[in-house]
């Protein structure tokens, strides 16, 4: 028989399994990372129409996240400013600047800024930004540091387990109301002591709100 | 740990609720549709195309699908916001605005829910006094109505679309032209309306224009209540009815809980003295006299059947016993007597029904149906003013005389050639004109004719011009409710295809100086009111201008009462030779304005269930003696009974499985023939055929044409002439060999006889409060093995994912509903289906079982198989604590949420359907079909069209989904407008997806929401009882839902769930659903000849168990089913 299987043949089905074990794992570890939000979402960063700054408004010039998102309070959307928000102050800073001829062009001629959506969950998640930072979730849990950001990006991958993870500890998140928008506040500089004082804060928070993060579907999905 | 719950079997004695003809028969058919899940051909393809050709196909659609990777296309989306931003405005929070549903003579106050710009739910409003804020199933679907892409979209001269302004200029230079002749020639023709601001116009322009004439009319006409007032009292004068305070109802055919005008107001007022707190309170009691089985006869404890023509002599010899006890009305009764001999009925039925009306005194009320001839409301005036009821159960308020020129006199006028311009401003005269007047003859003589039409209909102007009506929700306007009570008609988006309103025709063409409708009922106002910007303003906020109801007048019979009723003339009794026929308004389609609304078409007629059709009933009795239908002599059920069908049709397959395939039959009358499918309703009166007006219109739309192009449903208005406007005698229907497929839900969903529906009389309630529970039937026996380890009552078979959450959840969520005050008007399931995007599925899918109605209103007839009893029952998702759907889902798509929630979470839906096979209550729906972008005519099987063979517009289906994946195969104006009129709070499911009732999530976690946003950092998260109204109960006029948290012991639900009439359906399942139901009271005079000491559901239950006393639930072990559901001696000996 030695004729038609060689002896290398012998240690076939081992190679096969391993290598079959081999591929599979490549191709899960493959799927893990590529074809999630964390692969495909996080880093999005389109060019925008209007060279617009977070940078320079919310960190530099200190605007409050509320004074152009001025729904967020109120709806379930954070509403992008209509271009007549953006005129209040440039009708006498940089009034002539050509980085802002869209600016100008969309109150002038009454047609909207094209901005690219960045975040964004599907249509069949009913997320609500009103409840979160109502009840203590700063922006910056789900947006990152946009306060740093001279272009926006995706900094977060929005995923379901994202939410999920909050939804499950949520005392991880709660913060005190007026520091919402406060992007780089901390309970302290010491990561150590930030995370036990935030974890007392929150464990108490959680009670003394009567927080029910709720984790069934009806939650998003309705 | 497995125990299997008994089935309960029939009792022996014979079922005593049943739901169509079929079941009562217990026939084969039945028997094998009742087993199935679904109905045959709902759940599997029958189709020709085969399994094979199905997967090439498949595979071929996933080899494109992979090809184009198109799951990994990243879109980029753009966000647009405003250039300027609207003052008080918030992107993505709905807004509401008062306005007002014009109904003929009245309107319904409504608060309309605006998201970004466009209406998208209709509702009532809860602010005006005395309303609780229902509304009937046309306001409800009225909004479909808005996004109707075949409503008109453009102005047209001879049939050519002309520019908007060039329309207007010469409607302004028609003004001009006639008020040179003081509008000599120019004759109008309007639908009835109670606006302040036209009655106005029209005012102002016959000073203007003297010589132009005004003509009325409208194909159910409800004016009669204010002309027979009016003629009672001998002074202009209309009756508004007090229904909340009258405890004795008699009503002469008067459907007032369903056709009737303001049907949503007198319900409100009727259900309220039915809903028993406890068994101390009293409920009121109606008698109804009639021909159809109408809402109002299902409704009644009393309900005699006659022919529409005997009610007449009914009438007089009610009134005759009654005036006859009263001084002052010797007169009247005498003229009475001779009308009261010509007529036949039960005697004894007649005087305890007089007795009791004049015991109830001034809380008795007597209402005469609009299809009544005027001396049948002569009496029932003359008799509410008799008992005194007049100021209590009924005021007369001061009426508006309104145009008197009818129909008949404008055709005359045309067919003597003098009218030079006609104006029709609403209204489809060519189509539902009386057959005598040969309405498109005599409009053709017209010179000019200009209409002012919603749609490009039967109607439609080819010589002269045609304006699109502007809906209104795009009008300025206002109106009157049947209280007087100013209400404004808001718009809340602009003409969407730039249709204009009534009122800017008629100050055109009468050439005033205000044209803007907006300012035309500003100054209205005004002159009403006198009232500054505040007040309007107040005005548009509420809905209503506060204290402008109308004061009622003072009324003293006129004289001339007894010389008006000797003229009546009785109508020879009908027999089988001369039928006598009924035309009546549609539950579904008005009197055929709403034919091109699916939303309604789809809703099941509330009696025969029959959808996308009419029909032609008959009785049972009447069948027979015709040899017509499906009538076999070979039962004994005390009639004859019910096969699948006469001999030859019988044999047609798809006579069986539910579907209806019935003969059609010919019903000629006035010279006339109408051909449609029979229908049998038992409780019909004998002789009397029932047509239902408002279908079989050639050119209302899609919608109406979905089926093979055909028209829906057959057209009665052509056999429907002047003088015989509801009641034609000497009618022939004879039979033909042809078959027609109806499509109704009569059968869905059978649960098998038992105690679905429990019900009691008052009597039997004051003595036994608990009969509701008792009548609970006995959970499986507790097993010998799990009675040794100390287990006494049976564990149900699911799981209670609720048991850890129950006391930590802030809510738990529950329902109840009264079946007590529920009438079976299915305002709800319109409102459901607006407000949870529930698809349109179409006649032929219905026909499979397929309809998408999250909450069916289940009717039962009981008892006598001539004159029954109806009960109604509306079955939605129970909310089972301990579901059996969730049990069985693999993937976990249907779970409960800590609230008590049933959820479904659509997008891990892979529509395996166990779930509702493992339903009890079968309340589950499964879009078989992409019912949202396929359109309707692309739903008719048994061939559908796939994607690789289907074009749209001459585009292939594929290259047009590569495009633009979402629109599916509908045109591209028909999806535009669709989307509209979704609500953007509830995913739109796709086909292969399960879903059902999910108590309004939407507006539970929305109300949540806003409640947190309110408590900020406090623990007031509970969001407060009553904040929460799901769709159906906010639309029931009959306030028979209630929902709400009941946790809190002090929530309405819960106070509802309380009470002793609180029962679970299937309670023996231990499913524990949190929709339970309060029983049915009726309230029977025991004096009567027709009273039963009990009603169906009870009997029933009686016969197995002999007694209402308390029976234990402690069964001896071992029992079987079969000893189980057993005889009384054996029932005792278990008690003991």
């Amino acid at each position: 028989m030695s004729d038609i299987f060689p002896k290398w043949t012998n240690k076939l089905p081992l190679l096969i399994v391993v290598g079959a074990s081999l591929v599979g794992t490549a191709v899960t570890a493959g799927v893990w990372y590529y074809f999630t939000p964390k692969y495909t979402r996080v880093g999005y960063q389109p060019k925008q129409p209007v060279a617009f700054s977070h940078k320079i408004h919310a960190d530099q010039l200190g605007l409050d996240c509320r004074y152009c998102h001025n729904g967020v309070e109120k709806s379930w959307y954070s509403n992008v400013p209509a271009a007549s928000l953006c005129m209040n102050c440039h009708n006498q800073v940089l009034k002539d600047d050509p980085k802002l001829q869209v600016v100008r062009d969309s109150f002038n001629e009454n047609k909207p800024i094209p901005w690219v959506q960045i975040h964004k969950v599907p249509d069949y998640v009913y997320f609500n930004h009103s409840v979160h930072v109502n009840r203590g979730v700063s922006c910056v849990e789900c947006h990152g540091q946009i306060n740093h950001m001279d272009e926006v990006y995706h900094s977060k991958p929005l995923s379901m387990s994202f939410c999920l993870d909050c939804h499950r500890n949520p005392e991880k998140a709660i913060r005190p109301l007026e520091h919402i928008t406060d992007l780089d506040w901390k309970w302290s500089e010491d990561p150590k002591a930030n995370a036990a004082k935030q974890e007392a804060y929150g464990l108490e928070m959680v009670h003394k709100m009567n927080v029910q993060s709720s984790q069934s579907c009806s939650t998003c999905h309705r | 740990m497995k125990t299997i719950p008994p089935t309960h079997t029939e009792p022996k004695s014979g079922q005593q609720y049943w739901r169509s003809m079929d079941q009562l028969q217990d026939t084969p058919e039945f028997r094998q549709w009742l087993e199935r899940e679904f109905p045959e051909g709902a759940s599997e393809f029958v189709d020709p195309v085969s399994r094979r050709n199905f997967v090439k196909i498949m595979s071929a659609s996933f080899l494109l699908a992979g090809v184009g990777l198109t799951g990994c296309r990243r879109p980029e989306e753009h966000i647009l916001p405003f250039s300027k931003m609207p003052e008080d405005y918030t992107h993505g929070v709905s807004q509401f605005y008062a306005s007002a549903y014009p109904t003929r003579g009245s309107a319904i106050p409504l608060v309309v829910r605006a998201h970004e710009g466009r209406p998208v739910k209709v509702e009532g409003n809860s602010q005006i006094p005395g309303s609780k804020g229902g509304t009937d199933q046309f306001a409800q679907a009225s909004l479909l109505n808005l996004y109707d892409v075949d409503r008109a979209q453009r102005f047209t001269k001879d049939g050519a679309g002309v520019d908007r302004n060039v329309a207007l200029d010469a409607l302004n230079k028609l003004g001009a032209d006639m008020a040179a002749t003081k509008g000599a020639g120019l004759s109008f023709l309007l639908e009835r309306s109670s606006s302040p601001s036209r009655s106005r116009l029209i005012k102002a322009i016959s000073t203007k224009l003297p010589q132009a004439k005004w003509y009325i009319y409208e194909p159910v006409d409800f004016d009669i209540h204010r002309q027979a007032a009016s003629t009672v009292f001998g002074k202009s004068v209309r009756p508004d009815y007090q229904l909340g305070a009258a405890k004795r109802i008699l009503s002469l055919d008067c459907d007032f809980i369903g056709n009737e005008q303001d049907a949503c107001a007198l319900i409100h007022g009727f259900t309220k003295n039915r809903k028993t707190k406890t068994a101390h309170d009293d409920m009121n009691r109606l008698y109804a006299v009639e021909a159809l089985y109408s809402l109002t006869g299902a409704n009644a404890d009393h309900r005699m059947r006659t022919a529409a023509s005997n009610v007449l002599p009914i009438a007089a010899k009610i009134a005759v016993a009654i005036l006859s006890q009263k001084s002052g009305y010797s007169a009247v009764v005498q003229a009475l007597e001779p009308i009261a001999s010509q007529g036949k009925a039960d005697d004894k039925w007649i005087t305890e029904c007089a007795k009791d009306l004049v015991a109830g005194g001034k809380e008795s009320l007597v209402l005469a149906g609009y299809q009544q001839p005027l001396e049948v409301h002569l009496m029932a005036h003359v008799l509410n003013a008799a008992l005194g009821a007049v100021g209590t159960t009924v005021n007369y308020l001061p009426a508006v005389e309104p145009v008197k020129g009818t129909i008949q006199e404008l055709a005359a006028s045309l067919n003597a050639g003098d009218v030079s311009t006609l104006v029709i401003l609403g209204g489809n005269p060519v189509y539902n004109a009386p057959a005598d007047l040969g309405w498109a003859a005599a409009q053709a003589k017209a010179g000019t004719v200009i209409r002012l039409g919603y749609t490009e209909d039967e109607s439609f102007v080819k010589k002269g011009w045609h304006l699109p009506l502007a809906h209104y929700l795009e009008s300025w306007g206002d109106a009157r409710t049947s209280d007087g009570t100013l209400v404004p008609v808001q718009p809340l988006i602009q003409p969407l295809f730039g249709g204009v309103t009534e009122l800017e025709v008629l100050a055109r063409i009468g050439g005033q100086s205000k044209t803007n409708p907006y300012d035309i009922v500003r100054e209205t106002f005004s002159a009403l009111d006198g009232g500054d910007e505040n007040a309007w303003r107040k005005f548009l906020h509420d809905g209503y201008l506060a204290g402008s109801s109308a004061k009622s007048v003072t009324v003293t019979l006129s004289t001339g009462i007894a010389a008006a009723l000797k003229g009546a003339k009785v109508l020879p009794a009908p027999s089988q030779n001369a039928l006598e026929v009924v035309f009546h308004r549609s539950y579904s389609l008005d009197d055929g304005r709403f034919a091109n609304n699916g939303w309604l078409q789809e809703t099941p007629n509330p009696i025969t269930k029959v959808t996308w059709d009419n029909v032609i009933i008959v009785s049972p009795e009447t069948a027979k003696a015709l040899g017509v239908g499906r009538f076999n002599e070979n039962n004994a059920l005390g009639l004859a009974g019910w096969v699948s069908g006469e001999k030859e049709i019988s044999q047609t397959p798809s006579a069986s499985h539910g579907r209806f395939d019935n003969q059609v039959v010919e019903v000629s009358v006035n010279g006339k023939t109408v051909k449609g499918p029979i229908w049998i309703v038992p409780g019909m009166a004998d002789n009397v055929v029932a047509l239902e007006l408002g279908y079989g219109r050639p050119d209302a739309g899609r919608i109406a044409k979905s089926q093979k192009d055909t028209p829906a449903g057959f057209n009665a208005y052509v056999a429907r002439t002047s003088s015989t406007l509801y009641i034609a005698p000497g009618a022939k229907l004879t039979g033909t060999t042809e078959t027609y497929p109806v499509a109704s839900t009569q059968e869905h969903g059978v649960m098998e006889g038992r105690s679905i529906i429990r019900e009691a009389n008052l009597d039997q309630y004051k003595k036994q409060p608990d009969f509701a529970t008792l009548m609970n039937l006995h959970p499986a026996p507790v097993s010998p093995a799990l009675k040794e380890k100390g287990v006494t009552e049976a564990p149900s078979l699911y799981a209670n994912p609720l048991d850890a959450w129950k006391d930590k959840a802030v809510h738990q969520w529950g329902m109840a509903i009264d079946l007590s005050a529920c009438v079976g008007c299915t305002a709800c399931l319109v409102a459901c289906q607006s407000e949870n995007n529930v698809p349109i599925v179409g006649k032929d899918q219905v026909r499979r079982g397929r309809e998408m109605s999250w909450i069916r209103m289940d009717r039962y007839f009981a008892g006598d198989l001539l004159n029954p009893q109806i009960a109604f029952q509306p079955m939605l998702c129970q909310h089972c604590e301990a579901a059996p759907c969730e049990n069985v889902c693999p993937v976990n798509a249907t779970a409960h949420d800590e609230e008590g929630l049933n959820v479904m979470a659509y997008n891990r839906c892979v529509g395996t359907r166990y779930c509702s096979n493992n339903c009890p209550y079968k309340v589950r729906r499964f879009n078989y079909l992409d019912y949202n972008k396929r359109p309707l005519n692309d739903l008719v099987g048994p061939h559908y069209r796939t994607p690789l063979t289907a074009t749209v517009n001459g585009e292939w289906a594929m290259s047009r989904w590569w495009k633009s994946p979402e629109r599916g195969w509908r045109e591209d104006e028909e999806w535009e407008l669709l989307k509209l009129a979704k609500n953007p709070d509830v995913s739109v499911r796709m086909r292969g997806v399960m879903e059902k009732c999910s108590f309004c999530v939407q507006r539970i976690e929305g109300a949540k929401i806003a409640q947190k946003v309110k408590a900020r950092d406090t623990d007031n998260v509970a969001v407060p009882d009553g904040t929460i109204k799901t769709a159906c109960q906010q639309a029931c006029p009959a306030d028979a839902i209630a929902f709400g948290n009941i946790k809190d012991p002090n929530s309405e639900v819960s106070k509802w769930k309380a009470m002793d009439r609180d029962y679970s359906v299937l309670d023996f399942l231990l499913t524990k659903p949190r929709t339970t139901y309060l029983a049915r009271i009726r309230n029977q005079n025991k004096a009567m000849p027709d009273y039963q000491e009990f009603p169906g559901t009870s009997q029933e239950w009686l016969n197995k168990h002999n007694s209402f006393e308390a029976h234990g639930h402690e069964e001896h072990a071992g029992h079987d089913h079969a000893e189980h559901a057993t005889t009384t001696e054996e029932t005792k000996k278990g008690a003991h």
